[in-house]
């Protein structure tokens, strides 16, 4: 089958402006409401971030009252976290996998187009919902994102914002388990012929892992906001204090949350090991041990909640820390998987793997730090640290933001039709880089240094100002990286070149790179032979199977 | 790959390199070799402070190691695999090498179960009770502390820190914690409203104190000086002004410490009754609502 046959199908694009409104709305398309969710969460990720810049901008000097409270700065943390990890970080899983998961598999949509389309509606309302406390008369929550009880009861945090909070996170986690149940039963009973489990690609192997995860752990989140909100709003005593709970809210809302960092991680993961091979044109290395490290963290994953309970006192130290420290060995694997992918390659560094890249090395450091972290006898000291809020930026920012840039610069000719500018795509990638690094790395001495999260203000005397200056500077320098994108964005629209090609990188693998840019309405004219995990590239490279096949006999043992 | 005689000869160079440094290196050393030491100030505070000095210093020092491997080979794939210009060839479509895989399998759980066992002894001879010569209850209230001196029957009040941009000698105002140095000291810790985190920062070490929940601390200060506290749960609107001192004095200055208390009246213990959580256990009687 020649590539040359495959005429793409221009889907009907309506033209008069309320039509292509409704269009949206209503659409049960996967790719459109992947871009629904990709704007969304995109939007969110800017809301976020200025928070954060009126976080750090607090923080430069002690006694600044630039923001006017204490009870605002708490709304600002409280608010920042919730929306970077639930409306932006999660949901933007939700994004990369509508888009590329049905295509990677040779499916035309996914297995309910329906329930696709409300959980993207549950997730917009539910946000919507939960920062609307900003427009009540208290502000919205203050409890920190992880609303520890007794302080997110309406004894301690009476206003409505908390209530918007408590129930918005709620009715949004619906959407966020239906995508779930959605992309299980889609990876499970509609790939094409040919598309066995162990031809998949890593990314799709990852949304399968994550979606797993997300039907674990999400309900019982649902579960634990209802019971908080009834506690709330109707007069019940699931978590008095006097019954234990303060620490039945600590566990339920771990059991949660610590699989939720995975929710995050793993699809990134699958996103750089999907840019690795293609711009190292080999393919990756350990594909299996790949794909058996991700299944080993996410079982690990559901055991280790309570390493964030370590100063409670009331949680079984060795058994959390035991199974917290093994996670760093699959997670190990994958790094020396990702560099195993460009051993004896032929690298180059186009935007995707330059954002890889940065991706790599600042998650080492995150998982450096995450050892140290697993142990009770150090943690001791650095919970609830600047060390903390160092490592999770490492950790989450490392891998969402990184390999989220790294994403939408790789697959741009698949959703657009056009190639972003790499020119502007790598002065970003520099100023986001150093910026990040500038902000964070220091918080890790502020944190060993004494600084606690969480603080409003500091005083002049603990000699926190110095790396506070530089960490506030840094995120003026990340702030500014956006501009160049948006800019990017902008004038691809504009005048960006259209792509004529399947594969414009030239050394695609999977399924996507063997249909038209854009894709078309039902994402293949027709399917190509799958004979291996990387039909694109067996279709456009015949000439690499005679590698293959004497690299094998050769090596016979 | 690097061929086997090659690799072998890497590894073991690098294992004996390793093992020179941390032989040549004093605990100083090595704690200023690893970057990111903790505070010099913590030295010799208490009788865990040391141990958990030792740890952290050989865990960095091992964690290096694995990081700069992993960015070493990073960026010298990035060097010498990279494309040179007009190079349009496809490199062998290598796809698994298992005793490679196998080795950064096994390696990593020694260390991993190496770092466990440590770990774990630590912990336990931190977390061990101690049989304590001095008690003391330390109650958290939003935005202070309060601590009961239990056996001598005093109780000292604080408030929130009165911190205002351009004041000086901050830590003067500050509640403050006795202890006599050199003693067995068991703090046990309550709320009275919602969650807090005792943490003095050169015993490198905090506890949480959970409303409903006895929570407890042992340890030894074994070196007179005042050490700077911070509550680190997020606990309200002024979390950040919830600090404390605490003063490890010698036995003669804790008494005298102890009388002034008597001496201002402060005699009896507070507790938790006040709380605003109205059901507490040992919280007899529904206090006046406060609105």
């Amino acid at each position: 089958m020649a590539t040359a046959t495959i005429t793409p199908s221009t889907p009907v694009i309506p033209k008069n402006k309320g039509r292509i409104l409704v269009d949206w709305l209503t659409t049960t398309d996967h790719k459109k409401i992947g871009y629904l969710y990709l704007i969304t969460s995109f939007a969110y990720f800017l809301i976020g971030g200025v928070m954060a810049l009126m976080i750090r901008a607090q923080l430069t000097m002690p006694g600044l009252e630039i923001v006017a409270t204490k009870e605002q700065y708490n709304q600002l943390f409280t608010m920042h976290g919730t929306i970077m990890l639930l409306m932006f970080a999660t949901p933007l899983f939700a994004a990369f996998a509508n888009i590329l998961m049905p295509v990677q598999i040779g499916a035309p949509d996914v297995a309910f187009p329906r329930l696709n389309a409300i959980a993207y509606w549950f997730y917009f309302f539910g946000s919507l919902v939960a920062v609307a406390g900003f427009f009540t008369p208290q502000g919205a929550a203050s409890f920190g994102w992880f609303a520890y009880v007794p302080l997110s009861t309406s004894t301690f945090s009476p206003g409505l914002g908390g209530d918007l909070w408590v129930f918005g996170l709620a009715l949004s986690g619906f959407g966020t388990i239906m995508g779930g149940v959605n992309f299980i039963t889609t990876i499970l009973t509609l790939r094409a012929p040919g598309m066995t489990m162990f031809r998949m690609p890593v990314f799709t192997w990852n949304t399968l892992v994550t979606s797993i995860l997300v039907i674990m752990c999400f309900p019982p989140l649902a579960a634990a906001l209802f019971a908080l909100g009834a506690d709330r709003k109707f007069g019940s005593h699931i978590f008095d204090p006097a019954n234990g709970g303060a620490m039945l809210w600590q566990h339920l809302f771990w059991f949660f949350g610590h699989p939720e960092v995975y929710i995050l991680a793993l699809p990134f993961f699958g996103i750089v090991s999907e840019i690795f091979p293609v711009f190292s044109r080999k393919p990756i290395f350990g594909y299996k041990t790949l794909i058996y490290a991700t299944i080993a963290i996410a079982a690990l994953s559901m055991t280790v909640w309570a390493h964030h309970m370590y100063v409670t006192g009331q949680v079984l130290l060795p058994f959390f820390a035991f199974t917290t420290m093994l996670i760093a060995v699959p997670t190990g694997v994958k790094v020396f998987n990702w560099i195993g992918t460009m051993w004896k390659g032929s690298v180059s560094f186009e935007t995707p793997m330059l954002w890889s890249l940065g991706f790599l090395t600042t998650f080492i450091f995150g998982g450096l730090t995450g050892v140290i972290l697993s142990s009770p006898t150090l943690d001791f000291s650095l919970s609830d640290s600047y060390f903390v809020v160092a490592h999770f930026h490492y950790v989450v920012f490392g891998t969402v933001v990184f390999a989220m840039f790294a994403g939408i610069f790789f697959w741009y000719p698949k959703m657009t039709g056009k190639m972003l500018n790499e020119r502007l795509g790598k002065i970003q990638f520099w100023m986001l880089f150093f910026g990040f690094h500038g902000t964070f790395l220091v918080q890790h001495w502020l944190g060993v240094q004494g600084m606690p999260r969480r603080y409003a203000t500091y005083l002049p005397e603990d000699n926190f100002t110095f790396l506070n200056e530089v960490s506030t500077a840094g995120s003026v320098l990340l702030a500014l990286s956006f501009l160049p994108f948006l800019w990017n964005v902008y004038i691809t629209a504009r005048k960006g070149v259209k792509v004529t090609v399947n594969d414009p990188w030239g050394y695609g693998r999977s399924l996507e790179w063997a249909t038209a840019s854009p894709f078309p309405r039902h994402n293949f004219t027709s399917i190509p032979v799958i004979r291996s995990e990387s039909p694109a590239f067996d279709l456009n490279h015949p000439e690499a199977s005679d590698i293959v096949a004497t690299k094998k006999s050769s090596k016979k043992d | 790959m690097l061929s086997k005689r090659t690799f072998r000869a890497a590894l073991a160079s690098a294992a004996a390199v390793t093992t020179l440094f941390l032989a040549g290196c004093s605990q100083q050393d090595l704690g200023n070799a690893i970057l990111m030491p903790l505070p010099a100030s913590s030295s010799d505070v208490t009788n865990h402070t040391d141990t958990i000095t030792d740890l952290w210093n050989i865990s960095w020092a091992v964690l290096w190691g694995v990081g700069v491997l992993a960015w070493g080979l990073m960026f010298w794939a990035i060097v010498v695999y990279r494309r040179r210009k007009g190079d349009e060839h496809l490199p062998a479509q290598m796809r698994y090498n298992n005793p490679i895989e196998v080795l950064f399998t096994v390696v990593p759980l020694i260390l991993v179960i190496g770092f466990f066992a440590f770990t774990a002894r630590d912990m336990s001879a931190i977390e061990a009770n101690n049989n304590a010569e001095v008690k003391i209850e330390v109650i958290g209230k939003q935005w202070s502390w309060d601590f009961n001196y239990t056996q001598a029957n005093v109780y000292d009040s604080g408030i929130q820190s009165q911190y205002k941009a351009g004041k000086t000698d901050n830590f003067k105002d500050l509640p403050t914690l006795y202890l006599p140095v050199n003693k067995r000291v068991e703090l046990t810790l309550n709320s009275r409203d919602v969650n807090h985190s005792f943490w003095v920062i050169d015993f490198l070490y905090k506890k949480d104190l959970l409303p409903g929940k006895a929570n407890h601390i042992f340890l030894t200060p074994t070196k007179e000086g005042t050490y700077v506290g911070k509550c680190a749960e997020l606990c309200g609107e002024f979390h950040s002004m919830m600090l404390f001192n605490v003063k490890v004095v010698s036995q003669s200055d804790y008494d005298k410490h102890l009388a002034e208390l008597q001496a201002k009246g402060q005699v009896g213990l507070l507790s938790i009754d006040a709380s605003r959580n109205q059901n507490l256990p040992g919280v007899s009687a529904p206090v006046e609502n406060e609105g």
